[in-house]
């Protein structure tokens, strides 16, 4: 009772045993009397065996038949006995062909190895079982080991298995005893190939198995033929380069980084699988103070380079903190962190990164053109983890083209350059390279990595994002500028762990960026309230970003955020009134939280709510014309910084168009 | 778990556990029989006469195998089972659908190299160095005492009948395994094997053994002491050579 995998799609057929068909042709051709191979009786203590065939024999028949050289010849016959279509007589663990007087038999064809049936378990098994009666209890280590696991997989037939042993012995007990002799032989050699002995290699050894027998001529039936017209359609389909074009990037590749391949030029200080001495890796820890000048100068070779290297990425980041350009580097991270992270989370981030990244007004805004923020929105009604690719992309040519260049004339990284390592390298006599070895120490392990790693991560986060609503109250940056001025003090570095912690400040309470109160507002202006402010947003969404519509309510808007100031005393520095028609006013809401706080609020409630389809403003909609907001705000439920939250638009467009 | 004598003609034991048991154990020993002779074929030692064995275990092990899945089919489907009697019966179930599968797979191989090594057709053989045949094994499949000799002809049409016979039966073997599947649902991890793990050493005849594993590591030892005994003996022999040289010196 074999436990039958039908899952395995029919993949029986092991791809490099097509020479078996071929082996087995040249075995029966040695068996000839003639023109075989001679034979001669093997003695032993109380009987002759016939049939036997010494390794020279061998070796000088495939060379005369094959018309080959002797060490060919040998080489073809060692890999028959590796095969197990003939097996040693003396020194059987070693299956090798050796061109002396060493004996040699054929295998009985029931156990030639065979394409279509693959060695079992329980065969192995019995075997072993039937060789502890005969010696026993006298196992090989290895034969052990297999025994007692197979006893532990194969419990539930181990009594059939025992019986099965024991009559098979008996029987063999029937046959004449040089029968027996040779029975024995050939089991046992047959086992050698099939379960070699540890340290031995295998010549079974024959990677995956395939659907399809190899040995086998295909038919030229419709479908086959079917099959290579699609694959020649496809070979002239696949775009082609030039091979000058090619080689020459090839060429170039090597040239540029042929000085930074360990293998081709030594390592400075030293390589550390050669001499044992850390430095190496040492300096170029992922958050060293001053890197290798090695290592800068591969930041100088592509975008590419810069970002992958985390210690580069800090610098750029730095650089774009100073231009005040950080939310595309924190955007592109927050996009790798979605298509790398657990899909649990996913759709949380997915919404975050909308909130911060994406919506209008939203705290961190990039500036991407409008098809691909159509496309992306409409992706993230059903979010999964490549739907900021279109717009990942943007932004990383963006940084390419733009920021990249310029960092690299930048102040930051030439200080960098600057203060860059450039270490002498070791010279180690013998002794203190077998010193260095003593020495040796496992490095930390990867858990304590992790756990390093999550927590700078964190720091960065709480450190708080750059948001560039908290500019300057009084002025009205155009929304799709990348550069805003006027950072308040607390926004320092821009943190790419920002996606990580939903309930950071992520979405500081200013949001009231509150999309609400530009609809709201939008909605008192325009002509009564529409079913929904949706509308309005799907509409600025789709039209471009500049918004010309936003003007006039961006007056009032004004005028309402300074009034509600006065009214409520906001706190100086969280208070952004970037009175761009984006944002709005500071969530008339109270006391406005400020950043780097995380929010204490129902965050899981908002993000239950965040995708509700909202019809006409309910009750608890949060979406209120300006007035009325704070006296709503207080109501509980509402958070305690009042914060506003951003509906996503995709929502409206789902209504809008009625489809989903 | 009692291994009961070979002969399945006195299985009409009342306890039909007890029948069961007997009818696993013949489909073992048969199964086990065609084993060896499988190894034969296409061997120095194969012949007409060895195909006709392989047959003849065949159909006994065919007819074994029809009684005992019926036999057993019919006693896990009864509901009325105890709880002990179940278990005794999921593992002789367990057996015998192990030995069915195992006369497959010989089946199987046995199909396959006849095919290419026809007897009739007096195909090279490959030399393994068998000289006897496996009569005495059949016998022992087939539970006689002596097997009459068959005659050594075997026509090509006659093998090309036995070999679609076979092929049948291996699909009706086939068959038989799928049914059981369907059929009875034992859950192979709720059977737990009640025999000792390693099988009883059997006291057999060691010394024989001994003389004929040369080829083998341990049997160096063996060896030598077969050849130490021959070498004492020689040396005693020379002693008394010499004794009695001395004694006609010394006396002439």
């Amino acid at each position: 009772m074999t436990i039958r995998n039908v899952r395995d799609h029919g993949q029986r057929y092991r791809p490099r045993m097509s020479c078996l068909k071929k082996m087995e042709a040249v075995v029966l051709e040695m068996q000839d009397p003639k023109t075989g191979v001679k034979s001669q009786t093997q003695r032993l203590v109380i009987t002759t065996i016939p049939h036997a065939i010494t390794g020279e024999d061998i070796v000088e028949w495939i060379a005369n038949r094959f018309k080959i050289d002797a060490a060919e010849a040998r080489a073809m016959g060692t890999m028959m006995v590796a095969f197990g279509y003939i097996y040693p007589l003396q020194d059987h663990k070693r299956l090798i062909l050796k061109p002396d007087t060493s004996l040699y038999r054929f295998q009985t064809p029931y156990f030639w190895p065979a394409q279509q049936w693959p060695v079992e378990d329980t065969d192995y098994a019995i075997y072993l079982a039937k060789r502890n009666i005969r010696k026993k209890g006298l196992l090989e280590l290895h034969e052990q080991e297999q025994y007692n696991n197979l006893h532990k997989w194969m419990n539930h037939k181990w009594d059939f298995i025992v019986m099965q042993a024991k009559e098979q012995y008996r029987a063999g007990k029937e046959r004449k005893k040089p029968d027996r002799v040779v029975f024995d032989c050939q089991e046992r050699a047959y086992w050698v190939v099939h379960r070699p002995p540890p340290g031995t290699i295998s010549g079974m050894d024959c990677g995956l198995e395939r659907m399809v027998d190899p040995n086998q001529e295909e038919k030229k039936t419709s479908e086959y033929f079917r099959r290579i017209i699609i694959f020649t359609q496809q070979c002239i389909m696949r775009p082609r380069v030039k091979s000058s074009v090619s080689i020459g990037a090839l060429v170039k590749y090597t040239t540029t980084y042929k000085q930074h391949d360990p293998f081709l030029y030594p390592c400075l200080p030293s390589n550390p699988w050669l001499t044992d001495d850390v430095t190496y890796w040492h300096l170029n820890m992922p958050n060293v103070e001053n890197p290798t000048k090695m290592r800068v100068e591969r930041w100088t070779f592509s975008f590419g380079e810069l970002l992958s290297d985390p210690r580069g990425r800090a610098d750029f980041r730095l650089f774009l903190k100073k231009e005040f350009s950080g939310e595309n580097l924190a955007f592109w991270e927050a996009c790798e962190d979605l298509k790398w992270g657990a899909a649990a989370t996913m759709q949380e981030k997915a919404q975050q990164i909308y909130k911060t990244f994406l919506a209008r007004g939203a705290p961190r805004w990039i500036n991407i053109d409008g098809k691909t923020m159509e496309i992306t929105v409409k992706g993230l009604s059903h979010p999964h983890r490549y739907v900021l690719d279109a717009a990942q992309t943007h932004i990383y040519m963006l940084m390419k083209k733009d920021s990249y260049g310029r960092y690299l004339k930048s102040p930051v990284f030439k200080e960098t350059q600057k203060k860059a390592v450039a270490p002498e390298a070791h010279k180690f006599s013998e002794a203190q390279l077998e010193q260095n070895a003593k020495k040796r120490r496992p490095s930390l392990s990867p858990i304590i990595l992790r756990q390093q790693e999550e927590e700078q991560k964190a720091k960065l986060a709480a450190s708080g994002p750059v948001d560039i609503t908290q500019l300057c109250r009084y002025t009205a940056p155009v929304p799709h500028l990348a550069v805003y001025t006027g950072i308040c003090e607390n926004q320092t570095t821009a943190s790419p762990g920002l996606m990580t912690l939903p309930n950071s400040a992520a979405c500081p309470s200013p949001i009231s960026v509150a999309i609400d109160s530009t609809p709201a507002s939008e909605r008192r202006f325009d002509s009564g309230p529409t079913s929904s402010h949706f509308p309005s947003i799907a509409e600025s969404t789709e039209a471009s970003v500049s918004e010309e519509s936003q003007p006039p309510a961006a007056k009032s808007r004004v005028a309402l955020s300074l009034s509600r100031l006065l009214r409520r005393g906001c706190n100086a520095p969280s208070v952004f009134a970037s009175l761009s028609p984006k944002c709005a006013v500071t969530a008339g809401g109270g006391k406005v939280q400020p950043l780097g706080e995380p929010l204490a609020q129902p965050q899981p409630k908002r993000i239950a709510n965040f995708f509700q389809i909202k019809v006409d403003i309910p009750p608890e909609c949060r979406i209120y014309p300006i007035d009325s907001e704070d006296e709503e705000e207080e109501s509980p439920g509402a958070a305690r910084g009042g914060v506003k939250e951003i509906i996503c638009p995709w929502e409206t467009v789902t209504k809008h168009d009625g489809a989903g | 778990m009692p291994l009961s004598n070979a002969k399945v003609a006195d299985g009409t034991s009342a306890h039909p556990l007890q029948e069961g048991q007997t009818m696993v154990d013949s489909l073992t020993k048969v199964v086990a029989c065609y084993r060896h002779l499988a190894s034969c074929i296409g061997s120095s030692t194969d012949s007409a006469s060895l195909r006709q064995e392989l047959r003849q275990t065949r159909e006994r092990a065919q007819k074994l195998a029809l009684s005992c899945r019926n036999h057993l089919t019919a006693r896990l489907r009864d509901k009325a089972l105890s709880e002990e009697d179940r278990k005794e019966t999921e593992l002789q179930w367990v057996a015998f659908s192990s030995c069915l599968e195992l006369f497959h797979a010989d089946m199987c191989k046995v199909y396959h190299i006849g095919n290419c090594f026809s007897v009739a057709k007096n195909s090279a053989m490959v030399q393994t160095g068998m000289q006897g045949g496996a009569t005495e094994v059949a016998a022992r499949a087939l539970s006689m005492p002596d097997l009459q000799e068959h005659s050594d002809v075997q026509t090509a049409s006659m093998e090309g009948l036995d070999q679609s016979q076979l092929e049948q039966e291996i699909a009706q073997v086939d068959c038989t395994l799928e049914d059981m599947e369907m059929k009875v649902n034992v859950l192979r991890w709720t059977v737990e094997a009640r025999g000792p793990q390693y099988a009883d050493p059997v006291s057999a005849d060691s010394a024989s053994l001994a003389l004929l594993s040369v080829d083998e590591d341990v049997s160096g030892s063996f060896c030598d002491r077969s050849q130490m005994f021959v070498v004492l003996l020689l040396c005693g022999v020379a002693v008394v050579a010499v004794v009695l040289s001395v004694c006609v010196v010394f006396l002439a």
